[in-house]
């Protein structure tokens, strides 16, 4: 079975568009940037990759809510739909929902009304849609929610379905993060030996997955394995994510050998690139093995739309001819040495068939292998 | 993917459990003390097991155990239950508001030094799903919904949705809210400080392991009008409605007649969010665990959006003309999401 990418939409710290911010990519450029958001005096760290959208006296609740909205019109614009979600589910896919908002209120700010502390409102007021999904789910969230929504449509539960990430920096989260990584980094460095942990991005994505057939399509979801780890609450686990590589594969009635670019979950960190490459080196042992890239490179790490970010770059990738490179990367760690990673400039290639990788806290796991229509 | 749909889509409850103050397990959520002292957080939320989480993972692993325990899933070694096929659903709207706030309170005031460096987890409300899989071994899909008043039920919704689509033979679906300080600012009222846990299992996988039926999944509506959704929910269930767990402002629909049970559990435990749904699919076992009758009506509404859960008692068997099976069959698409008029 295979479901239907009818159109896309993207806001990204690169660009407010899919195509502006492929560009983006492509041309080695990225985002990174001192943080504006809030004041970093008190942290270690003081770089993010942020959509400056926050106009003057600070910053303001609700951003992530307000991109998610743009990246659907997007989405629905470019599959040629009405922007009249009533009988089309939404699943939104995010990590911190708007705990960012929570925060600008118990730090001062205005009140946000509870009802708009998940997406369902907004969707409703927008795209009057009746049904709709907030998952938070980590950094796998938007994938996970594509592979619900072709859970939706395999069932018959809907024909038609939005999917969408989103997710603002939270100084909660910076400041967290700032605790836990050893390291301090300024810049999203994955697979490089100069990478010294994760920077925060955000933004947000959407795809309007239709049954197969229904009208026109830009690509082709073949699958999405789901799966969880069990184990440690932040490190991820190579026998997991292993597990879900092989699932996506067995679902998609693919195998190794036709995986022709792998869009990897490159967080930064020395945990997750050494394990991911690891991994890679393993699935793909036999051949030359397909050509990989990681957009948080260029973008920081979106956290719940990143997955959905990565797939819907690869989209463009095979659109376009052509794979936007590892920003930054100029000598890789041991484990990644065999790995045919983009580097230094876009590669112009012709992609048929492309495998998503996307690792949440929780050891949360979703691979997806999605095809050029 | 897994094909066409198969009879995968029978689910059946087979478990349910507590972790709510005061409540000894579901049989109290209407009002028939099953004896015994009730769940005390000042002591039943210590142990090895709950160091470096927050108080809505405790809460909720609290309520985790006993429920696999009511399903006959939980050995005295651990968990018996097959792991890789076995997914968690967590619903709850302000599970970690309390970490968010006390972060950028302590990154405010001193530097991030002062922030645990245990507390990553807890900047994502997936953390509780996670905690809860690490627990007991369970590998399968780990989904949590934050979606307002109906999460509850949404969750039970997704919960059947990975059986039917043949992602796990067994799914635990966990409901919980924390109460603190943060939580009671932002809500204003009066609210629970408690999980819930019901066990979710494929028809035939419960058969197969001779697990006991607790209800029978019907059906669950979603929509724009409640009326409307009550409406199809109540007029689905064939043999009338013989519990009514409802959410908050909700007024009796003339078609329900007067002499269904309602049960608004908000007005013991305060506003129960996100765990709402859970807590009523845990009611409704009780109600059939001490044999009840007719079908349990589960609904939860709020501002232009609605749901309602229907579940048939554990009695309801495939020779009788109120089959679940049967009705599915005939009503074709049964969880296809409501549409408002």
């Amino acid at each position: 079975m295979s479901w239907d990418i009818a159109g896309i939409g993207i806001v990204s710290c690169v660009g407010g568009d899919a195509r502006t911010t492929y560009d983006a990519l492509c041309a080695g450029r990225d985002g990174l940037a001192p943080v504006r958001v809030f004041d970093t005096a008190n942290y270690r760290a003081h770089h993010a990759y942020e959509v400056d959208d926050r106009g003057p006296g600070g910053d303001r609740p609700l951003r992530a809510t307000g991109w998610l909205l743009s990246a659907v019109a997007q989405a629905l614009a470019d599959a040629g739909l009405d922007e009249d979600l009533d009988e089309v589910p939404v699943l939104v896919g995010t990590t911190l929902r708007e705990q960012r908002s929570v925060e600008l209120w118990w730090r001062g700010g205005p009140k946000v009304p509870v009802e708009r502390l998940d997406f369902g409102m907004a969707l409703r007021e927008r795209f009057a849609a009746t049904t709709s999904y907030t998952f938070a789910n980590a950094c796998a969230a938007s994938l996970y929610a594509l592979g619900l929504a072709a859970d939706m449509i395999e069932l018959g539960q809907a024909d038609t379905v939005v999917v969408a990430g989103t997710d603002s920096i939270a100084e909660s989260t910076f400041a967290a993060m700032d605790r836990a990584q050893t390291l301090v980094p300024d810049a999203a460095r994955p697979f490089d030996r100069g990478h010294r942990g994760m920077v925060m991005g955000e933004g947000a994505v959407a795809a309007v997955l239709r049954r197969a057939g229904t009208g026109r399509a830009v690509a082709r979801l073949r699958s999405v394995g789901l799966n969880c780890d069990a184990a440690h609450p932040t490190a991820p686990d190579p026998e997991g994510i292993t597990a879900a590589v092989r699932e996506a594969h067995r679902r998609a009635g693919v195998t190794p050998r036709d995986i022709e670019l792998v869009m990897l979950h490159g967080t930064g960190t020395a945990r997750n690139d050494e394990t991911e490459a690891a991994v890679m080196s393993e699935v793909f042992a036999e051949g030359p093995g397909p050509l990989m890239t990681a957009v948080k490179s260029g973008v920081g790490h979106t956290l719940g739309g990143s997955g959905l970010l990565s797939l819907l770059t690869a989209v463009l990738s095979m659109r376009y001819g052509a794979v936007p490179p590892v920003i930054g990367l100029r000598e890789p760690i041991d484990e990644a040495a065999g790995l045919r990673l983009v580097r230094d400039a876009s590669r112009p290639a012709s992609i048929g068939l492309a495998q998503v990788n996307a690792f949440g806290f929780g050891g949360i796991n979703a691979v997806a292998v999605v095809e050029k229509a | 993917m897994s094909g066409e749909p198969r009879a995968r889509t029978a689910v059946v409850v087979t478990g349910a459990g507590l972790a709510v103050p005061g409540l000894t397990g579901p049989g109290d959520l209407l009002g028939a003390p099953a004896g015994g002292a009730g769940f005390d957080p000042e002591t039943g939320l210590k142990g090895r097991d709950l160091r470096h989480k927050d108080r809505a993972t405790r809460l909720a692993l609290r309520s985790v155990e006993p429920a696999l325990r009511d399903a006959g899933l939980l050995g005295a070694g651990g968990p018996a239950l097959d792991g890789t096929r076995t997914a968690v659903v967590v619903s709850s709207n302000t599970g970690n508001y309390d970490s968010v706030c006390a972060y950028v309170d302590i990154a405010a005031r001193q530097t991030s030094r002062a922030i645990s460096a245990m507390g990553l987890p807890h900047t994502s409300t997936s953390a509780i799903a996670g905690w809860i899989a690490a627990g007991h071994g369970l590998h399968g899909p780990a989904v949590t919904l934050c979606n307002g008043a109906t999460s509850g039920l949404d969750a039970l919704y997704w919960g059947r949705n990975l059986i039917a689509a043949d992602r796990a033979d067994t799914v635990v679906v966990t409901g919980v809210e924390p109460a603190n300080d943060v939580v009671h600012k932002l809500l204003g009222t009066r609210t629970v400080d408690g999980a819930a846990t019901v066990v979710l299992e494929s028809a035939a996988h419960a058969a197969d392991r001779a697990g006991r039926v607790r209800a029978h999944w019907h059906g669950l509506h979603r929509g724009r009008d409640h009326d409307e959704v009550l409406r199809t929910a109540a007029g689905s269930a064939a043999p009338g409605i013989g519990l009514w767990l409802t959410g908050a402002r909700e007024t009796r629909p003339a078609h329900l007649g007067t002499s269904v049970r309602p049960v608004a559990l908000a007005d013991g435990l305060g506003e129960c969010g996100g765990a709402l749904g859970v807590l009523q699919c845990a009611a409704a076992v009780a109600h059939f665990d001490a044999g009840g009758g007719g079908a349990a009506l589960a609904t939860v509404c709020a501002a232009d959006v609605s749901a309602a859960l229907t579940l048939l008692p554990p009695a309801t068997t495939s020779d009788s003309p109120a089959s679940p099976a049967e009705w599915s069959e005939r009503s074709g698409r049964p969880e296809r999401p409501e549409r408002s008029p």
